[in-house]
């Protein structure tokens, strides 16, 4: 029959290789689940900490790298304006040294002059109604209106000026051509006599006329700068009322009337030689672009850009893309008086949060929402004031501090962090999927080896299942393929084993009943054979030792003829070990005198028994034989029984004690154990007999050893004999009673009846016995003195 | 040579035979086995035998009478000196050994 044949499911829930699968399985998952997820979670945990560090690390960078920015920026734009400060400075130098040398002013201006008459000449414009030199000096010098003559000369003191401002032409050109570049440096006279004189060369009057009609008639200052020289003024008269502690005054950009271009003009006040009044002053312009130009020149991130901002919010310098990003709207407007000024400003952005962005934080960065077509993108922006100026724009000058702005859209500054950030977070998500994907694998990968392991492993035990059912089912035949050497495989060799033993038990069995019933016949038929045997034997044992016992009992003497004793009360008690015993005790009367025996034969059972009956007899007939002397006594019973003994080759010898009393004396004689005596009082008084003679059957004659004791016996004295069943009984200590507690026993009874006392001490004794086995024979006899 | 039971030993030493625990055989014939082997040493002649006693706590009458056997065995033997050792610890021994030298007065009994 092949394994096949077995209907039995071998993989349903509740088969061994289910549960094996379940098991290993999930101990498997278990160990999986709890490594991958410690993994991921600490993937997790070092890509966040990741990002925090790096994001820290960006943010401060970044920020540091805005403000670096910012301020080299702002540097630059400092720098700008202090080098065309400079550059005033070093005219208004000169200038004033004419101013304060008037000798020498003339000296120079005269010479000038003689060298360059054109310089100094200036002819009436008639359509204009100015005159102005003709084109080819180095500088132009304009002089209007207002400050010539009726024949259209310029006044004499202005035509000192004229000249006196001729020193112009050696100074201008070579500032011009070095430093900042420039568009024209020019001088304006004091408000009396206000010509301007202009280098490089410009139709400057016609450009004039052009842009400001009606220059001509009101006075220079009044009309181009109004409130400019009167503050100088006051500056004159209190140095302290200077906004910054400089004489540079700076315009807001306005149009210029010479090139049309949007310009800012650095003043420098001239002062009379007393200082107390101003004497015109010195000027040079520079266009907007260049300050634009550093301004535009900011690149942060990919769109980043700067402006340039007066505290009103006003924008000077800013690049196209970047005036949209904020929103700001150019209005050109006429000014009512002045020149015309650029007004843009912050405060008139579309953007609320740049109309809104204040303006005093001095490098801070702040964070702004900005509309792009329709979606509020963040940005930062970071402000940085300039070096404050004294400021002109209209009436008074006030200080003005000027402020760079650095405009960066937050996920271009942050790209770098947003980057880092991406990256560390996709790093995490891979490994996060590989980890995942491993799991998955090492997971199939384990469930497969399990399942297929389980098979094998299994297989031994279905195998075994399945023929298990079907030796149930008293199909014998079916054995198990041995397939490994593990314990399976030795369950199924054993099974083997056990099937052929059934498979042959069965099979054999009525042949083996047949058999075995013939064996236990014969069993039978001997055993009943031997019982029968044994029980005759038995019963013939028993029937020797019951008639040998009754014997025995038979010659102890009776009660009756103790009680007859007239002078002595004697009670005794035996209880043989076996069935019959070895102890001997006997009294025998003869008319007055008495003879009491004592007794004890080595061993016990019905040799000892018989060799107690003949002792008896034979001390019964030399008793009866007439007056003897105890020695002789005891020695014709040692020969007697010692010649009886050797008859009957029996390996048993005895102790053998006498007491003879004629009423007045008592005789020891023989050997046996010690005598106890107690008196009056309870004195007691032990009698040993170890020489008075000789244990009886030893040898053929022991006269020379035997011996003869008197004792006190008066009334009221008691005896007590006894045999060593006595002294040697054993409790379960293995202590023996011994001969002082036998003492102890008679000293307290003493007083009693004779019965009383040997009732007293055997309840003492048995007491000590317990529940222990009693080894001998044991005899006591009590004799008290009547 | 050692007879060794539960409750006693008896063993031989040279010629010396030591009885040891407490002996409580219930006959002459169940000693026979020591008797033997007393008698074993008794007959290849000895200059001289012990039976040393001194470590046996009791021995019941049939005991008793083995040595009494015994101690007449070794009277047969004058050349032999013949050596008893006990203890009179053992209320036993006091009680019985003296006889032994009764039996043969050539027997050098020693209780301490």
């Amino acid at each position: 029959m092949s394994e096949s044949n077995i209907q039995r499911p071998r993989f349903g829930l509740r088969s061994f290789r289910a549960k094996f699968v379940l098991v290993v399985g999930s101990a498997v998952l278990f160990d999986l689940l709890v490594t991958g997820g410690l993994a991921l979670w600490n993937v997790q945990r070092l890509s966040r900490d990741a990002t925090t560090e790096v994001g820290q690390g960006l943010q401060k960078a970044n920020e540091d790298y805005m403000l670096t920015y910012a301020e080299s920026t702002a540097a630059r734009v400092d720098l700008l304006i202090g080098q065309v400060h400079a550059d005033v400075a070093t005219l208004a130098g000169v200038l004033q040294a004419q101013i304060d040398r008037p000798v020498r002013r003339s000296e120079i201006g005269e010479a000038l002059t003689r060298q360059a008459p054109e310089s100094v000449t200036v002819a009436y414009d008639p359509k204009g109604g100015w005159a102005q030199n003709l084109p080819g000096p180095l500088s132009s010098v304009s002089v209007w209106g207002y400050l010539l003559g009726p024949d259209h000369r310029p006044l004499p003191e202005v035509q000192t000026d004229i000249e006196n401002s001729a020193v112009l032409d050696l100074v201008a050109p070579a500032l011009l051509a070095h430093g900042r570049s420039k568009l024209q440096m020019y001088y304006v006279g004091p408000k009396e006599r206000p010509i301007l004189r202009m280098a490089p060369y410009a139709n400057q009057a016609q450009t004039f006329d052009r842009l400001y009609p009606g220059h001509n008639e009101a006075n220079f200052w009044n009309f181009f700068f109004p409130g400019l020289y009167q503050s100088w003024e006051g500056w004159a008269k209190d140095p302290s009322l200077r906004p910054v502690a400089a004489d540079t005054t700076q315009t807001a950009p306005y149009t210029d009337a010479a090139t049309g271009k949007l310009i800012v003009s650095f003043f420098q006040p001239l002062w009379t030689r007393d200082r107390k009044g101003v004497a015109g002053a010195a000027g040079t312009d520079i266009t907007l672009d260049q300050l634009a130009e550093v301004v535009e020149s900011v690149k942060v991130g990919g769109s980043g850009f700067g402006f340039l901002a007066m505290s009103d919010g006003n924008v000077l310098a800013i690049n196209g893309v970047g005036e949209k990003v904020i929103g700001l709207q150019r209005s050109s407007e006429t000014g009512s008086e002045g020149v015309t000024g650029l007004n843009r400003s912050l405060r008139q952005s579309v953007q609320p949060a740049i109309a809104q962005l204040p303006l005093g934080g001095d490098g801070a960065i702040q964070r702004v929402l900005l509309d792009e077509d329709g979606e509020k993108v963040p940005y930062l922006i970071l402000l940085k004031q300039l070096e404050p100026e004294n400021f002109w724009v209209s009436g008074p000058v006030r200080r003005e501090t000027m402020s760079l702005g650095i405009v960066v859209p937050e996920r271009e500054i942050y790209a770098s962090l947003f980057a880092a950030q991406a990256g560390i977070s996709e790093a995490a998500n891979r490994i996060l999927i590989y980890q995942a994907l491993a799991l998955l694998a090492s997971l199939l990968f384990v469930i497969t080896a399990v399942f297929g392991i389980s098979k094998r492993v299994t297989r031994g035990i279905s195998a075994l299942a399945g023929a298990a059912t079907r030796i149930e089912a008293k199909d014998y035949s079916v054995r198990v393929p041995i397939s490994t050497r593990d314990e399976v495989g030795e369950a199924g060799i054993a099974f083997n084993r056990m099937a052929e033993e059934i498979s042959y038990h069965t099979e054999n069995l009525e042949n083996l009943v047949t058999e075995r019933t013939k064996q236990l016949e014969d069993a039978n038929h001997q055993i009943s054979a031997l019982n029968t045997q044994l029980r005759s034997e038995n019963l013939r044992l028993g029937a020797e030792l019951a008639v040998a016992r009754q014997i025995q009992m038979m010659v102890l003497p009776k009660a009756g003829e103790l009680e007859e004793i007239s002078e002595v009360e004697i009670a005794a008690y035996m209880r043989p070990a076996d069935e019959v015993g070895g102890d001997y005790y006997d009294v025998l009367r003869d008319g007055e005198r008495l003879k009491i025996g004592i007794g004890d034969v080595t061993g016990h059972g019905l040799e000892s028994g018989v060799l107690m009956l003949m002792v008896q007899s034979v001390a019964r007939a030399l008793q009866e034989a007439g007056d003897m002397d105890p020695s002789q006594f005891l020695n014709r019973v040692n020969r007697a029984i010692y010649k009886n003994i050797v008859r009957t080759n029996t390996n048993k010898h005895l102790s053998l004690a006498f007491l003879d009393y004629d009423g007045a004396r008592l005789t020891l004689s023989g050997q046996h154990e010690e005598l106890i005596v107690v008196r009056n009082l309870g004195n007691v008084e032990r009698i040993d007999t170890l020489d008075l003679g000789l244990p009886i059957g030893l040898e053929p004659d022991i006269s020379p050893f035997v011996a003869t004791r008197d004792i006190s016996f008066g009334r009221g004295d008691m005896i007590v004999l006894h045999t060593d069943g006595v002294t040697e009984a054993e409790n379960r200590n293995g202590e023996l009673f011994g001969i002082e507690r036998l003492c102890e026993s008679a000293r307290r009874c003493y007083g009693r009846s004779a019965e009383d006392v040997k009732t007293g001490i055997i309840d003492d004794l048995m007491a000590h016995i317990g529940t222990q086995k009693i080894h001998d024979d044991i005899t006591l006899v009590v004799m008290r003195h009547r | 040579m050692e007879i060794k039971e539960d409750e006693y030993r008896v063993w031989l030493e040279d010629k010396d035979i030591y009885f040891d625990g407490s002996m409580r055989l219930p006959s002459t014939e169940a000693y026979a086995p020591i008797f033997s082997l007393v008698m074993s040493v008794l007959e290849t002649d000895p200059d001289r035998m012990t039976i040393d006693l001194t470590g046996l706590r009791f021995l019941n009458s049939s005991g008793i009478n083995l040595l009494a056997k015994l101690t007449i065995e070794a009277r047969k033997r004058p050349n032999t000196q013949f050596t008893v050792r006990g203890s009179s610890e053992y209320p036993w021994q006091s009680k019985s050994l003296p006889n032994l030298k009764k039996l043969h007065r050539g027997v050098d009994l020693r209780l301490t």
